[in-house]
């Protein structure tokens, strides 16, 4: 499989009024094309900073980010970027908050775009709901509308920033398989930064533990599992000594913050 | 209404005690009207009651009989539309003024955020200010009448409308901001579809709290300098001790804002459907 994104050797400062505040520190790693990665670490590690590095929200003190061996861009189509929570705008419909991209950046294809978005929503059931509000759509129905909204773009490289924190357990396990089977399906690759070890494991190839605070790569862990879905995949027999494995480098970047 | 909206379907049709709920709210609701009415009925009823076995002297008070008298001699001599005309139309060009105005000074603080900082502290000040203690400068700057009066009105209702509305533009979510960013947004896209409609909610309670304060506003004004007018009545009456044309133009005060805010309401319930 071919690099897709290559970390290398990045720094990044944030100021403060206190201070100069060191976020990344010779940050190194790779993602390959049409992967799933997982980013773990201790909370305030700034796994959230590497996502916004890569989506040109941030700019970097010092080093590389490559995105298929040329240095990123700060506006960058191929890139998607989607959050903690769904943010879909409550005045706007499911129609107007999947376009939104295509209204804001009016690409030449945009007709083309409008319908992958149709065919988008027809394919996750979501195409009876265009007309209404997201207040009249469930938790995870929000989640697939903002992670459509996202995909509407065509990018290769989604950044999911702990797309599942604010759901409760069960529908996180249903919206978790759902978004795993649409990327897997439109084969896209994609970084997941997590708190959720067993997230992380039942979706990823690849699993990247950082440090604290300045975040650099302890541990990664190549992920073997067998199973089409990450609920299946959590049946794995090897899926608890994964997570204990990784929990072990996680526990102890804890005790050292 | 509301039972209009739920009526049951034959193939749901609702318990017995789902229908015992819905009588109850039904039911609130109209206690709830009842009530409101049995008030105002009471305060017209005894009014004229005191002033009539002169409980209370209607030299001073008035009586709702008086006042009706009152206002039927001036729609006879066609006076009256010309004062609610004048005041209206000062009211209405101020609070559009002014929260026009205010918005847009919103606006410019949100997209300059060196400027909202130099700007901070005279908004502060000007905010706390009696806007009253402008008058006779207002009246030397602007002249009397008309101009003065609207300038009174807009005076009171622009800090409190740019506060509001800068206050909302900069509580804005930051994760949505950085959303937009993500897909590229520049910083226009993201005033007029994420910061501009994020507000509205705050933009119709300012709209609530303008048409109180341009009423003031306007009534004030009408105080200080003005030849016509429900301010200019109420001035003239207390002046001449008509108290029943001070009156008239009170309660003509009450509905016309009842009626202004009344609009705002459908405005917000439009806004929300």
């Amino acid at each position: 499989m071919s690099t897709l994104l290559e970390f290398k050797d990045v720094n990044f400062f944030y100021q403060t009024k206190n201070a100069e505040i060191h976020a990344l520190k010779d940050l190194s790693f790779c993602v390959d094309n049409q992967s799933f990665t997982s980013i773990v670490g201790p909370s305030g590690s700034g796994k959230t900073t590497i996502l916004s590095l890569i989506a040109g929200l941030l700019n970097k003190s010092s080093g590389q980010i490559l995105l298929n061996g040329k240095e990123i861009e700060p506006k960058n189509s191929q890139i998607g970027y989607m959050f903690q929570r769904d943010h879909l705008f409550e005045w706007r419909n499911i129609w107007q908050n999947v376009t939104l991209g295509i209204e804001l950046t009016k690409p030449k294809d945009a007709d083309k775009k409008k319908q992958f978005a149709r065919d988008l929503l027809k394919k996750y059931d979501l195409y009876d709901f265009i007309s209404s509000k997201p207040r009249a759509l469930s938790g995870g129905m929000r989640q697939r509308v903002a992670l459509i909204r996202t995909l509407v773009m065509q990018p290769t490289l989604l950044l999911l920033d702990e797309p599942f924190s604010a759901l409760d357990f069960q529908t996180r396990l249903k919206v978790c398989d759902d978004v795993y089977q649409i990327i897997k399906s439109e084969q896209k690759t994609a970084i997941l930064v997590t708190h959720d070890i067993s997230e992380a494991i039942s979706m990823s190839d690849k699993v990247i533990v950082v440090s604290s605070r300045p975040a650099t790569v302890k541990h990664v862990q190549m992920l073997n599992l067998n199973g089409e879905t990450p609920l299946s995949r959590r049946e794995d027999p090897t899926f608890g000594s994964y997570f204990d494995l990784i929990w072990k480098k996680l526990t102890n970047e804890k005790q050292k913050d | 209404m509301k039972n209009k909206k739920i009526k049951p379907s034959p193939a749901a049709p609702y318990s017995k005690a789902h229908e015992k709920y819905l009588k109850k709210l039904a039911n609130d609701k109209i206690f709830v009207i009842c009530f409101q009415i049995l008030i105002l009925v009471a305060i017209i009823g005894l009014w004229e009651l005191f002033a009539a076995t002169s409980v209370v002297d209607p030299f001073f008070v008035s009586s709702p009989s008086r006042v009706f008298n009152m206002f039927i001699s001036m729609v006879q001599d066609g006076s009256i539309w010309q004062h609610i005309g004048i005041t209206l139309l000062e009211t209405l060009v101020g609070f559009v003024i002014a929260t026009l105005g205010g918005t847009l000074i919103a606006i410019l603080l949100w997209w300059n955020r060196r400027l909202r900082k130099i700007l901070e502290p005279y908004i502060v000040v000007i905010n706390s200010l009696p806007k009253i203690a402008l008058g006779p400068i207002i009246i030397l700057w602007v002249g009397s009448g008309m101009s003065a009066i609207i300038t009174m009105c807009v005076l009171i209702c622009i800090v409190l409308t740019t506060i509001s509305m800068l206050n909302a533009f900069i509580s804005c979510d930051t994760d949505k901001i950085q959303l937009m960013k993500s897909m590229h947004a520049n910083k226009f896209q993201i005033f007029w579809k994420l910061i501009l409609p994020n507000a509205t909610n705050e933009f119709i309670s300012v709209l609530k709290i303008n048409v109180g304060m341009s009423w003031v506003g306007t009534i004030m004004g009408e105080y200080l300098s003005s030849s016509a007018g429900l301010g200019y009545l109420i001035v003239y009456g207390s002046q001449i001790f008509n108290i029943d044309l001070v009156m008239t133009s009170t309660v003509l005060l009450c509905l016309l804002a009842a009626a202004m805010y009344f609009a705002i309401c459908m405005l917000e319930k439009w806004h929300k459907r």
